[in-house]
C-alpha cells in the first residue's frame, strides 16, 4: 500500500520535475533472442537476479524469451522498443551485427545504448584426442600440403566460429573445408566421433570434454584462466583473435541519467562474489567491460564481420 | 558407477523430489491428452520457472511430464483421432478404429500398460547403458545419420495409404513445408518472402496442430446434435486387472518397440513420431494377419505407445553425454539442466553424479506411476469429456489449440499459420489425402537434406562418402533388405501357391 502511494507521489512529482533519478518504477523486461534454457538465456536469467538486488527498493528485472531467426528477432525487439529504460535485451557479439551484413535486419550498431558486456568465450582450434595432430602447426601444415582436406566442423555460418576459421586461414595461408553443423554440440560430436578433422568453437563448449578432445589454440590475447596449458594462436605466431561476446543493451537514445545508474548497477552486479561464483560455476569466462568501452568493442567486432563479409561472403 | 546409481537414490524418494514425480506425470498426461499442448511447450514454459527450485524438483517434474504426455497424446488420439503430440499420429491407426468399434477403453489401457513398459525399458537403458550408448552415437556421423532418413523412409512407405500417388503428393507437401527458412549450410531463405517468423522454419507443432486436430473439429461441429458415437458406456472400459491377462500376447511388440524407441531416442534429429511409425510398422510386417492392421488391432496401439516412450530417456542418453538432445523434448530439458548449471559431458556424471543418476531414477518411477496415475485417470475423468456436448467439446479444442500454438513462440503469426495449415489438412481429409505422409516428409526431409548436404562437404562433393564406413553400408544392406524384402516374399508366397494350384 505504502508503495503505490510513493509511485502515485512520484509520478505527481515527474509531472513538475523529471525525476529519473527514482527509476526504476515498474518492472523492467530484459529481452533474450534465444529460448529459455541457452547459455545466453541462463546469464540474463542470473544477471536479472542480482540487478534486482543492485537497483534495491524493490526493483523487478523480468526476463522474456522472444527466440527465432537466431537471434534476431529479440536484437530487433529491443532497438524498436521505447528507451525509456523498461526494455533492455541480451546482445550477442558478433553474432547481432554480423547478421546485418548478410540479411535485411532493422538495426545497426547505432541502434543501441551499450551499457554492460559480462561474458566474453574466446574461441580456440580443437581436434579428437585421439587425432594424429597434436600442434596448431601440425594442423595447418597438413591443411598447407593439401588445400582443403582438413575438414573443419564449425556451427553454423556467419558467427564468431567462422569467422574464427577464417582468421586462422588467413593467418597462415591454410585452407580448410568448413562444415556448418546445427550448433556447437553437433559439430563437436562430429569431431569426438572422427568425422571431422578439427573444429573451432568457444573455450566453455570444450570445458566439460577435456579428455575426448585436444584443445590446439585459444584465439585471445592472453591465456585463458579456465585452461593456462594452452597456448594462444597469436603466441604461436598467428594473429588472430575471436570470441563469443554476451552483455546488456538498451535502446539508442536511452535519458544519460538512467543510463548511467543502469551502469553503475550493473557494475555493482558484476562486483557480487555471488554473482561471480554462479557464473563460474556455468562455465562462463566474465570480461567486464561497461559504457563507452563496451561500444567500442561493438564497433570494433561491426567492423571486423563487415570486412570478413566483404572479402568472403558466407552466402 | 552403478554405485552411484544406489547413491542417488534415497535423495529421489524425499518428499518433494518424490512429489515433483508424481505432480509431473499427471501434468504431463493432461497436457498431452490436450490438443495443442506438447510436452516440449509444457517443459519449455516451466524452464524458467525452475531456475529457483531444487534441482531434483525441477528435474522431477521434467522427467514426469514427459512420460505423462507420451502416453496423454493417446488419448486424443484414440478418441478423437486427433493425435494431442507429434509422437502420437501412429497411435490413431488403430486406437480410433477400436473406439469407433466401442473398445476404446481398452486401447487406452493397452496404450497407458505398453506407455509405462516402454518408458520403463528407455529408463533402464539410461541408468545402466548411457556411456556404451553415446559410443554408438558417435559411430553416426552426416553420412551415417543420412542412411537412417532413408531407411526410416524405405521401412515406413506403406504410410502411403491405398493410393500411392496421393500419398506422394502428401509427403511431398511435408517435404516442401520442411524447405522453407534458411537453408541448413548456407543460410539462404528459401519460401521465406522476408518473413523472420519463418527463418528458422516450420515447427512441427504448428503443422500437426492444423493439419490433424482442425479437420476433426470442423466435423465434430458439422454435425453439432448427434451424439450417438460418444457415449461412455460405448468406451467399453473393464477394470485395468481384467484387461491386463488379454494383452500377455503382445510381449514381442514390447519387446521390438522398445529396442526400435531406444535407438530412435538415442541418434539426434528424429524423435518420437519416428519411432512410433517404425515400430508399428514392424509389428504389423511380423504380424499373422496384417490385414486386420488400420481396422483396430489393440497390437497396433501397443506398437506406437511403446516405442514413443521408449525414446524419452534414451533421448538423454546424447543430451546428456554429448550434449546433443534425440528429440526436441530433450532439448529443451537440456535447457532445464543448463539454468542448474549442470553442463552435459561427461563430467557431468563425476561432478554431479546425485543430481544425474537422481534424474535417471526419476525417469523410472515416472514411467511406473504411469500405469497407476494413468490407469485410473485416463479411463475414468478423460474419458468422460466425450460425453460433453458437441459445440462445446468443439470449442473447448479450438481454444487448447490456439493457446498451444500462440505460446510455442508468443505470436500470433504461428496461429494463422496453423489455421491455414487447418483448411488444407480439411481439404486433404475431403479429398481423401493421406496426412501421415506429411508428417513423415517433414521430419525425414529436412534430416536428410541436412546430414546429405553435410556428407557431400565432407567429401568435398564426392558421392563415395556415403558409401565409406561400416556403419554406412550396413544401413544400405538393411535400406534394401527392407524394400527387396517384401517383394520377394510375395513372388515366394505367389510361386507356393501356383504350385500348390498345379499340385
Amino acid at each position: 500500500m505504502r508503495k503505490t502511494l510513493s509511485a502515485a507521489l512520484l509520478a505527481a512529482m515527474a509531472v513538475a520535475t523529471p525525476a529519473l533519478a527514482e527509476y526504476p518504477e515498474k518492472p523492467i523486461e530484459v529481452i533474450v533472442g534465444y529460448s529459455a534454457g541457452g547459455g545466453t538465456d541462463v546469464m540474463a536469467r542470473t544477471v536479472a537476479k542480482f540487478l534486482e538486488t543492485a537497483l534495491g527498493d524493490g526493483a523487478a528485472v523480468v526476463v522474456k524469451n522472444m527466440p527465432g531467426a537466431g537471434g534476431q528477432i529479440g536484437f530487433t525487439e529491443v532497438a524498436n522498443a521505447d528507451p525509456d529504460g523498461y526494455t533492455l535485451g541480451t546482445f550477442n557479439l558478433p553474432a547481432a551485427l554480423a547478421l546485418t551484413n548478410d540479411r535485411n535486419a532493422d538495426y545497426d550498431v547505432t541502434s543501441y545504448t551499450y551499457l554492460a558486456n559480462f561474458v566474453e568465450d574466446p574461441n580456440t582450434v580443437v581436434v579428437s584426442a585421439s587425432s594424429e595432430f597434436q600442434t596448431l602447426d601440425e594442423l595447418l601444415a597438413a591443411a598447407k600440403a593439401d588445400p582443403g582436406a582438413i575438414t573443419l566442423g564449425l556451427s553454423s555460418l556467419g558467427g564468431n566460429d567462422h569467422f574464427s576459421a577464417n582468421m586462422i586461414a588467413q593467418a597462415s595461408g591454410a585452407e580448410f573445408t568448413l562444415v556448418p553443423f546445427k550448433g556447437a554440440s553437433m559439430a563437436r560430436t562430429a569431431l569426438m566421433g572422427k568425422h571431422v578433422a578439427a573444429g573451432t568453437m568457444t573455450l566453455s563448449q570444450t570445458a566439460s570434454f577435456q579428455d575426448e578432445l585436444r584443445v590446439l589454440a585459444v584465439l585471445s590475447d592472453e591465456r585463458s584462466a579456465f585452461r593456462p596449458d594452452v597456448p594462444t594462436a597469436k603466441e604461436l605466431g598467428y594473429d588472430a583473435q575471436m570470441s563469443s561476446l554476451r552483455g546488456i543493451v538498451a535502446p539508442a537514445g536511452l535519458d544519460p541519467e538512467v543510463e548511467a545508474k543502469l551502469e553503475a548497477a550493473l557494475s555493482a552486479v558484476n562486483a557480487m562474489e555471488e554473482f561471480q561464483a554462479m557464473m563460474a560455476e556455468q562455465g562462463n569466462p566474465i570480461s567486464f567491460v561497461s559504457g563507452d568501452a563496451f561500444e567500442a568493442v561493438a564497433v570494433q567486432q561491426d567492423g571486423v564481420a563487415r570486412a570478413i563479409w566483404e572479402e568472403t561472403p558466407w552466402k | 558407477m552403478y554405485s552411484d546409481l544406489l547413491h542417488a537414490l534415497p535423495e529421489v524418494f524425499a518428499l518433494t523430489n518424490f512429489l515433483a514425480v508424481i505432480i509431473g506425470v499427471l501434468a504431463g498426461i493432461v497436457v498431452g491428452a490436450m490438443p495443442g499442448l506438447s510436452a516440449t511447450m509444457a517443459i519449455s514454459v516451466l524452464v524458467p520457472f525452475t531456475f529457483g527450485l531444487e534441482p531434483l524438483v525441477a528435474l522431477g517434474l521434467m522427467a514426469g511430464i514427459y512420460n505423462g504426455a507420451m502416453y496423454g497424446g493417446a488419448i486424443p488420439a484414440v478418441l478423437l483421432r486427433i493425435p494431442g503430440t507429434p509422437a502420437a499420429v501412429a497411435t490413431t491407426f488403430d486406437g480410433y478404429p477400436m473406439a469407433q468399434k466401442g473398445q476404446g477403453g481398452f486401447a487406452l489401457q493397452v496404450a497407458v500398460v505398453s506407455s509405462s513398459i516402454g518408458g520403463i525399458a528407455s529408463a533402464f537403458a539410461l541408468m545402466l547403458l548411457a556411456p556404451p550408448l553415446s559410443k554408438v552415437t558417435l559411430l553416426f556421423g552426416p553420412a551415417e545419420v543420412f542412411w537412417v532418413a532413408v531407411f526410416g523412409l524405405a521401412s515406413i512407405i506403406f504410410l502411403l495409404g491405398g493410393n500411392p500417388v496421393k500419398g506422394l503428393i502428401s509427403a511431398c507437401f511435408g517435404v516442401f513445408v520442411s524447405v522453407i527458412g534458411s537453408d541448413p549450410i548456407y543460410g539462404n531463405d528459401r519460401f521465406t518472402f522476408g518473413q523472420l517468423e519463418l527463418l528458422d522454419g516450420i515447427n512441427i507443432v504448428i503443422l500437426l496442430v492444423g493439419l490433424y486436430a482442425l479437420p476433426p473439429v470442423i466435423d465434430l461441429l458439422e454435425t453439432p446434435l448427434k451424439t450417438d458415437s460418444v457415449e461412455g458406456e460405448k468406451l467399453g472400459t473393464e477394470p485395468i486387472w481384467k484387461a491386463l491377462p488379454k494383452m500377455k500376447g503382445y510381449w514381442k511388440t514390447w519387446l521390438r518397440g522398445s529396442f526400435i524407441g531406444i535407438w530412435i531416442g538415442i541418434l539426434p534429429g528424429a524423435g518420437g513420431s519416428m519411432a512410433a511409425f517404425m515400430s508399428y510398422n514392424e509389428a504389423r510386417r511380423s504380424s499373422k494377419k496384417p490385414e486386420d492392421w488400420g481396422q483396430g488391432e489393440p497390437e497396433g496401439v501397443a506398437a506406437a505407445e511403446t516405442a514413443n516412450n521408449a525414446d524419452t530417456a534414451s533421448a538423454l542418453i546424447p543430451a546428456l553425454t554429448l550434449g546433443i538432445p534425440g528429440t526436441a523434448v530433450a532439448a529443451v530439458m537440456l535447457g532445464g539442466l543448463l539454468v542448474h548449471g549442470l553442463q552435459p559431458g561427461p563430467m557431468l556424471f563425476r561432478d554431479n553424479p546425485d543430481v544425474v543418476f537422481g534424474f535417471m531414477w526419476q525417469f523410472l518411477f515416472g514411467a511406473i506411476l504411469l500405469v497407476l496415475l494413468g490407469g485410473s485417470l485416463a479411463t475414468n475423468s478423460f474419458a468422460r469429456l466425450l460425453n460433453l456436448p458437441r459445440p462445446l467439446l468443439g470449442s473447448i479444442i479450438i481454444v487448447l489449440m490456439l493457446i498451444g500454438v500462440y505460446s510455442i513462440h508468443g505470436r500470433m503469426f504461428d496461429v494463422y499459420m496453423m489455421l491455414g495449415f487447418g483448411a488444407v489438412g480439411w481439404v486433404m481429409d475431403k479429398l481423401k489425402f493421406p496426412l501421415p505422409p506429411v508428417v513423415l516428409g517433414l521430419i525425414l526431409g529436412a534430416f536428410a537434406e541436412e546430414n546429405l548436404r553435410l556428407a557431400l562437404r565432407i567429401g568435398r562433393g564426392d558421392w563415395a562418402v556415403l558409401f565409406k564406413n561400416t556403419t554406412s553400408l550396413v544401413l544400405v544392406a538393411l535400406t534394401v533388405a527392407v524394400v527387396i524384402g517384401p517383394m520377394l516374399k510375395r513372388r515366394f508366397i505367389d510361386s507356393r501357391k501356383k504350385e500348390g494350384e498345379e499340385a
